[in-house]
């Protein structure tokens, strides 16, 4: 069954058409590359889905709805999204987490960052420290614990591995595509992800599976 | 104790003074002459106007024509606080009225009712003057107000976006913004209550002081006029933010450019 699923849509900004007549489905479990140059409008397939921006014409859909005004409020609750330049605010990291439990959406999990952050080489003290002394590295890291703290099963990786070393893309890139229950979208340059024979890549440009 | 009346002659001696900052502007190359010239030129035509009409305005004293030039008023605060954001002023001028309206009668006619004992609750001396000072107050802060949030908004559109992408309702990705233009909005206000007395002898209380009133009646007056101030202030600072996010803020949560006065075409992330 389609999780998400584009239908004849459309997409310009300043009458520069960057989507044109897209038909894609994604179903459940699949962990979809989306590759294509930089600049190419991939992330904004991204943007429709959250409802950020609109399609011109055609549809976007959610669990075989359409994303509308309406529906949008419930997407957003269903999908973790990582993007390469994630603002994640000003304060400490602990203020952050606080913020994103306090959150009505998200009141029912428990935000237990430790593991994860573990996993992903981040020093429990990182929680004290403010936002913005954090590295890009650190920043990027920590967006992926708090998406993965959401309790989600649909992830928009927007070059999440960007600014991470190669030891630990490949441990970012192991942990999405191992958990078969997660649909994982993800737009990105980097190899680490190929390697695995899960991930089905959609060339963006040809708008064709490349396998 | 009668007021002594100032001779216009002499009035005019006051504009000698004036003589010193053109020295310093000179001496400092400021480039303020320019100015200071028009700023004073426009200060005493617009005040012997308004003295004039005032004049005539507290000796007919009509109840419409007193809620009317306070409305008046009111439009033109609402222009020049909706001017000086970079919102279109077409786009908010109603929503930001609706809310200064609101705070400034609720408020005065809350003093006029209920605590000045008044017979004639649109009296002139104390509906426009009243008003007048609560709309001069409700226009700085809400100059801050919207201006600071819309901006934060626009400049911060990352954080927010990713805070809709958590799962937050709109009133939850929203509220750090309202919370932040609203408590900036009120710092002078709350800065000036703080210190009054001490630091501030504020021009009511010089005004009712040099009117022939007690200093008892005046600091009566000096605390209502207050604690007015910061109601109608933060009234009307809220509900315009909220008033105007209705119209600037689409049904999918996101912050519409079409609204701003330098409208970039639809510019969001391409990459």
């Amino acid at each position: 069954m389609a999780v998400i699923e584009f239908r004849n849509t459309h997409l310009s900004f300043n009458g520069k058409s960057v989507i044109r007549n897209l038909s894609l489905n994604i179903d459940k479990g699949d962990k979809v590359v989306v590759s294509g140059k930089s600049g190419s409008g991939k992330s904004s397939l991204l943007s429709l889905v959250l409802g950020f921006i609109q399609p011109d014409s055609g549809q976007v859909l959610f669990d075989n709805i359409p994303v509308d005004e309406r529906s949008v409020w419930d997407v957003r609750k269903r999908v973790a999204c990582i993007d390469q330049d994630v603002s994640l605010g000003t304060g400490t990291v602990h203020g952050l987490l606080a913020f994103v439990s306090s959150l009505k959406a998200n009141s029912h999990h428990s935000f237990v960052p430790d593991k994860l952050m573990a996993l992903l080489e981040l020093e429990d003290d990182l929680l004290h420290k403010d936002i913005k002394d954090l590295s890009g590295g650190e920043r990027q890291r920590m967006a992926i614990v708090i998406a993965v703290l959401l309790g989600r099963d649909v992830f928009f990786l927007d070059e999440v591995t960007a600014s991470l070393d190669k030891h630990l893309k490949k441990k970012v890139a192991g942990y999405f595509t191992g958990r078969e229950d997660w649909t994982c979208v993800i737009v990105s340059h980097d190899p680490v992800w190929l390697d695995n024979s899960v991930v089905r890549v959609f060339d963006f440009e040809e708008k064709v599976w490349k396998h | 104790m009668e007021t002594l009346d100032i001779p216009v002659l002499s009035l005019a001696l006051t504009l000698l003074l004036l003589i010193i900052p053109l020295f310093i502007s000179l001496k400092y190359r400021l480039k303020l002459i320019g100015s200071l010239f028009t700023s004073t030129a426009r200060m005493i035509v617009q005040l012997a106007l308004i003295g004039l009409f005032l004049k005539y305005l507290f000796v007919w004293n009509d109840p419409f024509v007193n809620a009317g030039w306070l409305t008046v008023m009111i439009v033109v605060a609402v222009f020049s606080a909706v001017r000086s954001s970079s919102i279109k002023v077409s786009k908010i001028f109603l929503p930001a009225f609706a809310s200064f309206s609101f705070a400034t009668f609720f408020v005065v006619f809350f003093m006029n009712i209920f605590v000045i004992p008044l017979k004639n609750v649109f009296d002139a001396r104390y509906l426009i003057v009243l008003g007048g000072m609560l709309l001069g107050n409700s226009l700085r802060g809400n100059i801050v107000g919207i201006s600071t949030f819309y901006m934060q908004l626009r400049t911060d559109s990352n954080h927010y976006l990713y805070v809709l992408s958590l799962g937050a309702s709109r009133q939850e990705a929203l509220l750090p913004y309202l919370r932040d233009s609203v408590q900036l909005a009120l710092k002078p206000t709350l800065a000036s209550m703080a210190t009054m007395g001490i630091v501030t002898l504020p021009g009511m209380m010089t005004g009712v002081i040099l009117g022939g009133a007690d200093p008892d009646v005046a600091i009566k007056y000096q605390i209502l006029i207050m604690v007015a101030i910061l109601v109608s202030t933060i009234t009307s600072v809220v509900l315009t933010i909220l008033l105007t996010m209705r119209v600037c803020i689409d049904k999918y949560g996101i912050l519409r450019t079409d609204v701003f006065r330098n409208a970039r075409q639809k510019q969001r992330k391409v990459s």
